[in-house]
């Protein structure tokens, strides 16, 4: 490998801020989420009692529809290459996954494929959390604003959906948080997204071959 | 009974996921709780009716069951044990072994019922029938009363409202005693049966009254409400014993092991079981005023119908309102009468207000709490279709 | 230190494939509400059906007023009335009606020396 120094800037102002936001939201609505289903009173006096932990369930949802909205809104280009990255699977992404990357700890691998700004796992995680949220607020929302009118049966299936949703996103994000905070070999981007949005261009250029290749100089 | 005056028929258990949808649901706004936290039936304003059990989206609310004591009563070889059914159960019961809604399944429920091991399986139908001479022929003598005839002076006012649907007697005790004169002092069908089946039977079939048990299979959770009021004893005894309600039956046919669709057809025991299609009206919203104007117009016109079909009071919107023109015998002349037809409480409070206030020109006005009349009722298998 | 940038600009396969997924989300939520709206206009075909289960029924009967039921003029000429037709008579009104609200605990109380003396 030849010698690369510098850093690189993966995520902008604007993403780490929807990122952050979009944190906070998931982590409240999930804790509040939780507490309701399995009746964990303990944490719903957190925030004051079931009714109360409701209301900050519903508001903490405007701001987990709203954040990323606004943020389409305003970096539309962003978002459409986000889109196009995670939908690109080529060859090496599929090689990629069946070595997982070499992240799981029995499976050995001298150089995991070549990959872009993200890699084939962190993908179908950017599919997977679009589709979820998609669904937790398309149902989450006739749950709260026409519960009084709408039929017994989809109200059923609205928290039905919600439910499964959810749970698959709660688990979902803590395995992204395990790999982005814990694990040894990536928690080296942490700061990429959650504090000033560079990571070592070294680190880059192995991790992400492809786009690292695709990047422009700037003194 | 203590159970019923302590906790009432319904009650939220605790599988409420707080989702809200009932306190819409419930006529009088008797459920309290926010969105998020439990929700909780207030036992003076509920009517018992069951709407927020059928509407609950994950089956929360429960009713109080009396199924162990009917099932004791069967198993008991002195209890003479008779049954009567509701016109609404026939057409909803087959639900709940995969039949289309309004399906009729009346002469296979009887068979059912004596399998289960009814002594005697009579039909609320027949009460019905008793309902429209008493209720019809106190109306007339309300009109009568009005009109200013000789000899009609203790009727009460008018309009009439009808008294079948306990969960609206109820609601009109709590919140509108001004307007309890105008209800038809005639019992429900259920609470007619009672007292007929333990005076006239045991006259005509030699028994002792003591012995005998009623159980009603209704589709109405606020029946079973109306079978512990304290009033109904005139035939000495508590009226009607046990209500079941169409789940409850439908439950109680599986759990004996009867294979229902391919049971036999059969008929409802002579005396008191014999019904008309007057009666069968009964569990669909204004088919009692229907019933009651088939009647009403042959007695007072003493000409026969040759269509019986009042289709004006037919139809599934929450007020109706028609005009029948009877021409009276007695009068000599043709009266207007003018009836409204109501179904889901929640639409009574201006009718009632127009009462009270005497804007109010009809003659007779039916109440039924849930919409759609008593095929919508608490004690009706639960449907969730979603196309 | 040298600092690595993305390139500006957008390719069309960019630009659509974002386009695409909005207009995805727009075609979930609208089959969304598509499946709402259809559930809420069925979820009260059952009442209808039952009515008209009712209506069927009452036509196919051979009796179709209550004055004609023939059990029901037994019952008044054999019992409540007897020797005639006569509703709200005295035995009928002992029987088959009621009172309501303030007035139910005198009824009671009517009832309880009506069976002491018999």
């Amino acid at each position: 490998m030849s010698e690369i120094s510098g850093k690189v800037l993966k995520h902008d102002t604007q993403t780490r801020s929807m990122h952050w936001v979009h944190l906070i939201g998931f982590l409240i609505l999930a804790l509040t989420g939780i507490a309701f289903y399995w009746d964990l009173i303990g944490i719903s006096n957190i925030f004051g009692g079931p009714a109360n932990a409701s209301l900050v369930h519903r508001w903490a949802g405007v701001i987990f529809t709203a954040g990323p909205t606004i943020y389409i809104l305003l970096n539309f280009e962003r978002f459409a290459k986000f889109i196009d990255t995670i939908s690109h699977f080529t060859k090496d992404d599929f090689a990629w996954l069946k070595t997982m990357g070499g992240y799981i700890p029995f499976i050995k691998v001298d150089k995991a494929p070549p990959q872009d700004k993200y890699n084939a796992g962190q993908k179908i995680l950017g599919g997977l959390i679009i589709v979820g949220c998609l669904l937790v607020i398309l149902t989450g929302f006739p749950m709260w604003l026409w519960r009084h009118t709408l039929p017994a049966a989809f109200l059923a299936m609205c928290y039905n959906i919600h439910f499964w949703t959810a749970i698959i996103m709660i688990l979902l994000i803590c395995g992204h948080f395990f790999l982005a905070a814990i694990h040894p070999k990536s928690r080296i981007e942490f700061a990429s997204m959650m504090l000033d949005g560079y990571v070592d261009a070294e680190i880059t250029s192995h991790h992400n071959e492809k786009w690292f290749n695709a990047l422009q100089k700037v003194e | 009974m203590s159970t019923v005056s302590t906790t009432g028929i319904i009650t939220v258990s605790n599988e409420c996921k707080a989702c809200d949808h009932c306190t819409f649901i419930c006529p009088t706004g008797a459920i309290s709780g926010k969105l998020g936290e439990k929700h909780h039936i207030e036992l003076k304003k509920c009517i018992n009716c069951g709407q927020c059990l059928i509407n609950c989206p994950f089956g929360a609310i429960e009713d109080y069951s009396m199924v162990n004591e009917v099932k004791a009563a069967l198993a008991d070889p002195k209890k003479f044990v008779v049954v009567q059914e509701a016109p609404a159960v026939r057409v909803a019961l087959g639900e709940e072994f995969g039949l289309a809604p309004g399906t009729n399944v009346k002469n296979k429920m009887y068979a059912a019922l004596r399998k289960l091991g009814f002594d005697k399986v009579y039909d609320t139908e027949f009460t019905a029938d008793l309902t429209i001479m008493e209720e019809g022929t106190e109306l007339i003598h309300r009109v009568f009363n009005a009109l200013g005839v000789e000899g009609f002076e203790n009727s009460g006012p008018l309009p009439q409202f009808t008294s079948c649907c306990p969960a609206w007697i109820k609601y009109a005790e709590d919140k509108y005693p001004h307007v309890l004169p105008h209800i038809s002092s005639a019992k429900s069908p259920q609470q007619m049966f009672g007292p007929v089946a333990k005076t006239y039977l045991p006259e005509k079939l030699n028994i002792n009254p003591a012995d005998i048990t009623v159980v009603s299979v209704m589709p109405c959770t606020a029946k079973k409400y109306e079978c512990d009021r304290p009033e109904f004893m005139s035939s000495g005894f508590k009226d009607v014993d046990y209500v079941v309600t169409t789940r409850e039956l439908a439950q109680m046919i599986k759990d004996a092991g009867i294979d229902f669709l391919n049971l036999s057809d059969e008929k409802a025991d002579k005396l008191i079981g014999l019904s008309t299609g007057a009666a069968t009206i009964f569990g669909a919203t204004g088919g009692v005023m229907e019933a009651a104007l088939r009647t009403a117009y042959e007695l007072l016109s003493g000409q026969t119908l040759d269509k019986v079909d009042f289709k004006a009071v037919r139809g599934l919107a929450p007020v109706r309102e028609a005009t029948v023109e009877i021409p009276v015998k007695a009068l000599g002349k043709a009266l207007p009468v003018n009836v409204c037809i109501v179904t889901g409480l929640k639409h009574v409070d201006t009718v009632i207000e127009d009462v009270l206030a005497g804007r109010s020109n009809y003659h007779f006005i039916e109440v039924m709490n849930c919409p759609g009349g008593c095929i919508n009722g608490g004690g009706q298998p639960i449907r969730r279709d979603t196309y | 230190m040298s600092i690595f940038t993305e390139k500006d600009g957008i390719t069309r396969r960019q630009f659509f494939k974002g386009a695409g997924m909005l207009a995805f989300t727009a075609v979930v939520a609208g089959v969304f509400a598509k499946v709402g709206v259809d559930v809420f206009a069925a979820s009260d075909d059952y009442i209808q059906k039952r009515a008209e289960g009712l209506y069927t029924l009452d036509e196919q009967m051979a009796i179709r007023k209550s004055h004609e039921n023939p059990e029901i003029l037994q019952i008044y000429k054999d019992f409540l009335s007897p020797g005639e037709i006569k509703p709200v008579s005295e035995k009928a009104h002992h029987l088959l009606h009621t009172r309501y609200g303030k007035d139910i605990p005198g009824l009671i109380e009517e009832l309880a020396t009506h069976h002491d003396a018999a």
